[in-house]
């Protein structure tokens, strides 16, 4: 008895769950519910409906690549049983499980923590380069502080007292 | 040779039945409807699949007649009627095949619906007309079917004995005696009509016996056809033949005529074992019988025995050849069987030796058997070991415990279930009876297994171990960094500050819609001005009175301008000595010079007391709006407020009602 993978979101079909279509050309597909049946009868293509497995793997939601996933591999070559061997395989089972499942979940942690970082960066490059916008680059010498300078008004009486006294 | 079942062949309708029938069945089985607006292809396509049906059919029913009807050699002139018939039955269908193929042909390229028609009409109509000039042979054939289905069946090649004599002999009783064929006994000739056959059993073998009608003494020719059938069956099987002749003389025929027909019909006997049997012994021993009777008896017998002779077996037994029995007593019934059987037997059994297939596999046998040069005896070497261990094996095959003797001790097939795994190798004996899981947490246990998985795990949470260090000291690194309120306020400038750039940059663009037809040349919207450059300095920090002065002095409307005020409390002088690098010396000059000889005239916004104002700001507020009704209105060639208005966004004609045709999906 095997665990198979539906075909159209990726879940694993327990036995007793699913449908199997044969087509012509000998290439089975199996679904996991009449959900994603009838999607595919639609013809609809996993890679764009949102909510399956292959969807959120293409866009990277979801962890693609990872030594975890090395582990469990398809093999055609019945093994001699051996107890000790099928032991350390279940114990191994659930460890990789757990390490997986974190990855997984620190994955979209980080997909979701956003840009706070960079934001950080580009702040900073910015007060930096555009600082001459808002402060004159002779006044930004002889203050090297950010402090912005404090707006006189001018008017046309003072401009000429200016004149005047000249 | 092929086994013909004469009673399984099918009915012959005659010509007009036959050609009623297949052109009824045309009509029922191909499309019917045709009109002549259909594509050229599909109307030639209509009447080709009529003919190409039509023949197909003829063709089918001809075909099963000929296969059905037996092929019999050409033994006599009385079959070759038949055999015409037959032979006319194949050209008849070969002519249809021609006719058929002749006309698709030409449909191929017939160009209207009528055309395509007449064709199909023509060579519907020829196919019948063959039909037709047939008919008799088919009403010919019908008969003989009907005939022959009263025939049984005979198999020409098994073990046949044939009985022949005259009517009325006693062959009937005799075979009714031997087989389970209930065949008619009647006193008078000609009961049997036709061949009837019987099976019996001799030696665990199976043999058929015939019973032909009865032979009147006629030349050939003279024969009924009932007759031509029993004399046809006698010349055509390999059988062993028993003449029936009747002692007594109380069928109505003497001996005399009886040895008469037998002479005469001698000639079909020639390789077949012949016994005569004297029938009706009870009535009149054999011993009793007038003298010139006796010696035609001897005579037929003297044949006989050249059947034997003639098959190379021994003339001392003449007592096979001539035998006494009589049906109603039964007395010596089964001896005569026994004897026919017997020579048959022996015939064939001689016959197949001399053939060539035996021949052939004899050739290839050969059994070499060393010369014995003395008398000693030497049979084959087994040793003691060899025996031992047979006997052994034999023993202990007997011993050996079953897995079903397993099964039947604990219980029987229901209670008891086998352990498959009792035979498996391991590494470790116990773990023979081991269930492993082959699901886990969702995944398959057998896609994990690996020789060296530990190791890998080790590795794995190593590398775990690393990668969680290593994001504890990320996270510790990035809550220190933030920015400054200080900083956060300039930033926050400078993006107001972009903001606006990109605002006015989007206002000023010259797209074709603003760009007004004749260009402006300068600063119209009084853009340019020293008090805004005055702003714009002191906003970035810098003192602007320098940069204003400098800017003053340069313009050139300075002059322009009234500048009464400046007149009230300066002298002339100073002003003018401060223009010493100005552009237009001419101009300035002439300015003041008129700017003096004027004499002080009221300023616009001083309030006289006539003209109904409260104060300066209303007086202001009044000419500037009075200049503002008078400006003309700037168009610049630009989209007004007029052009392209939509004057109800909503109107209700298209957002309500029924339509009277189409959908109301969207508005």
């Amino acid at each position: 008895m095997r665990l198979e993978k539906c075909w159209f979101c990726s879940s694993t079909i327990y036995p007793g769950h699913g449908i199997q279509f044969v087509r012509n050309d000998a290439k089975i597909f199996r679904f996991c519910r009449s959900k994603c049946h009838k999607n595919f009868k639609m013809k609809r293509n996993p890679r764009k409906v949102k909510w399956t497995k292959a969807y959120r793997r293409l866009h990277g939601k979801d962890m693609t690549q990872d030594s975890t996933f090395e582990f469990e591999r398809k093999r055609n070559r019945p093994e001699r049983y051996d107890r000790n061997l099928a032991e350390n395989t279940l114990k191994a089972i659930k460890k990789i499980d757990k390490v997986r499942v974190t990855r997984e979940a620190k994955h979209i942690e980080r997909r979701m923590k956003g840009k706070k970082g960079k934001e950080l960066q580009e702040a900073k490059k910015e007060l930096e380069q555009n600082i001459s916008l808002v402060k004159a680059p002779a006044v930004l010498k002889e203050d090297l502080s950010l402090t912005l300078p404090i707006k006189v008004k001018v008017s046309q009486t003072q401009a000429e007292s200016h004149l005047m006294e000249e | 040779m092929v086994q013909y079942n004469f009673k399984k062949i099918t009915v012959v309708p005659n010509g007009i039945d036959f050609v009623d029938i297949i052109l009824s069945r045309t009509q029922r089985q191909t499309p019917t409807v045709v009109h002549k607006g259909y594509a050229i292809s599909r109307l030639r396509q209509f009447y080709m699949r009529k003919v190409k049906y039509t023949q197909q059919n003829f063709h089918e029913k001809l075909s099963t007649i000929i296969d059905e009807f037996p092929r019999l050699d050409d033994i006599h002139p009385f079959y070759d009627h038949y055999k015409l018939a037959l032979g006319q039955i194949n050209t008849a269908r070969n002519l249809i095949s021609k006719i058929s193929k002749d006309y698709v042909k030409l449909l191929k390229y017939g160009d209207s619906l009528y055309r395509c028609k007449c064709l199909k009409v023509a060579a519907l109509g020829r196919m019948c007309t063959v039909i037709k000039r047939i008919g008799r042979s088919l009403a010919y054939l019908e008969q003989i079917r009907q005939h022959m289905a009263r025939l049984p069946s005979i198999d020409p090649n098994t073990r046949t004995i044939l009985i022949c004599g005259y009517p009325n002999v006693g062959k009937c009783s005799f075979i009714n005696k031997i087989t389970r064929a209930d065949v008619d006994v009647q006193p008078y000739a000609f009961t049997t009509k036709s061949l009837f056959v019987g099976h019996t059993d001799y030696k665990y073998l199976r043999y058929q016996v015939i019973d032909t009608p009865g032979i009147l003494d006629r030349p050939f020719e003279d024969r009924n056809i009932i007759e031509m059938c029993s004399i046809t069956a006698l010349a055509h099987l390999r059988a062993a033949v028993l003449f029936f002749l009747d002692i007594s003389g109380s069928c109505g025929y003497s001996i005399a005529q009886q040895a008469a027909l037998f002479h005469s019909i001698k000639s079909l006997f020639m390789n077949k074992p012949l016994i005569i049997v004297c029938n009706k012994t009870d009535l009149q021993p054999l011993e009793s019988i007038p003298e010139e009777d006796m010696k035609l008896v001897m005579e037929m017998k003297a044949e006989a025995m050249k059947t034997v002779i003639g098959q190379g077996g021994e003339p001392t037994n003449d007592e096979e050849v001539l035998l006494m029995m009589s049906t109603l007593t039964e007395n010596g019934v089964i001896a005569v069987k026994n004897a026919a059987c017997e020579r048959l037997l022996n015939q064939r059994v001689e016959l197949k030796m001399k053939s060539k297939k035996l021949n052939d596999c004899l050739n290839r046998f050969h059994v070499a058997k060393p010369k014995p040069r003395d008398q000693k005896e030497r049979p084959p070497c087994i040793p003691q070991a060899i025996l031992e261990a047979k006997a052994k094996q034999a023993a202990d095959k007997e011993k050996r415990k079953m897995e079903k003797d397993l099964e039947d001790e604990n219980g029987g097939a229901g209670v008891y279930s086998a352990s498959l795994k009792k035979n498996y190798i391991l590494a470790n004996d116990e773990w023979k009876e081991d269930i492993m899981p082959e699901i886990l947490d969702g995944h398959n246990v057998c896609d994990f297994v690996d020789a060296d998985i530990l190791q890998r795990l080790e590795e794995l949470e190593r590398e775990e171990g690393l990668r969680q260090a290593e994001e504890a000291a990320d996270d510790f690194e990035m809550d220190g960094k933030e920015l400054t309120p200080e900083e956060q306020r300039a930033l926050a400038e400078i993006r107001k500050k972009k903001s606006l750039l990109i605002q006015q940059h989007r206002i000023k663009k010259s797209t074709a819609e603003s760009r007004p037809t004749v260009p402006r040349k300068f600063d119209k919207d009084r853009e340019y001005t020293s008090k805004r450059m005055g702003r714009q300095l002191s906003a970035l920090g810098i003192d602007p009175m320098l940069a204003i002065n400098r800017a003053r002095s340069r313009s050139v409307s300075r002059g322009r301008k009234r500048e009464r005020s400046l007149d009230r409390g300066d002298t002339d002088g100073d002003v003018m000595d401060m223009d010493v690098d100005t552009p237009n010396k001419k101009l300035r000059v002439r300015s003041t010079s008129r700017s003096r000889s004027r004499s002080k005239s009221r300023p616009p916004t001083e309030v006289v007391p006539g003209e109904g104002f409260k104060d300066v700001t209303q007086k202001g507020k009044a000419l500037k709006l009075a200049k503002k009704s008078v400006k003309k209105r700037n168009k610049d060639a630009r989209r007004g407020e007029a052009d392209r208005v939509i004057p109800t966004l909503k109107p209700k004609h298209l957002f309500s009602g029924k339509r009277s045709t189409g959908k109301t999906q969207r508005r």
